[in-house]
């Protein structure tokens, strides 16, 4: 999977269309309680919402 | 907070652990990191699964081997009003 820098190419992309870059695997959270209580054990997943604009 | 309950929660914790590794490999079937971590915790929670049902219950059926009695049936049903 390579790696996609989305500005460099945004003007290759045709409108309307979704792009989720690809999740790499950076390790968990070492506390597995804590995770289990955010809900996940991805830190880099751990967006919670705070009622206006995405974290 | 007993060692029982205790026990059961790490259960639920190190299953959610090995289910959101699981989820990750689904789409990454090739990241051998990734791959270990779920070898690791899915260790860890076959071998809690088996150290709370020899000492307490049989959490699940495929856990109630037993060479003493048959203990399926010794879980408190749910509206025992044992569940947190």
């Amino acid at each position: 999977m390579q790696e996609f820098r989305l500005d460099e190419h945004s003007e290759q992309f045709p409108v309307a269309m979704a792009y989720v870059p690809w999740q790499r695997f950076e390790g968990i959270y070492e506390d597995l309680e804590k995770a289990y209580c955010i809900g996940t054990i991805f830190p880099e997943l751990n967006k919670p919402f705070t009622g206006g604009r995405c974290v | 907070m007993n060692n029982k309950d205790q026990m059961l929660r790490d259960i639920g914790i190190v299953g959610f652990t090995v289910t959101e590794l699981a989820l990750y490999l689904d789409t990454h079937p090739h990241d051998r990191n990734a791959i270990e971590y779920f070898n690791h915790y899915n260790r860890i929670k076959t071998q809690l699964e088996k150290e709370f049902s020899k000492k307490y219950f049989p959490i699940r059926v495929d856990l109630a081997e037993s060479n003493q009695e048959w203990r399926w049936g010794a879980a408190p049903l749910p509206w025992e009003g044992v569940c947190g």
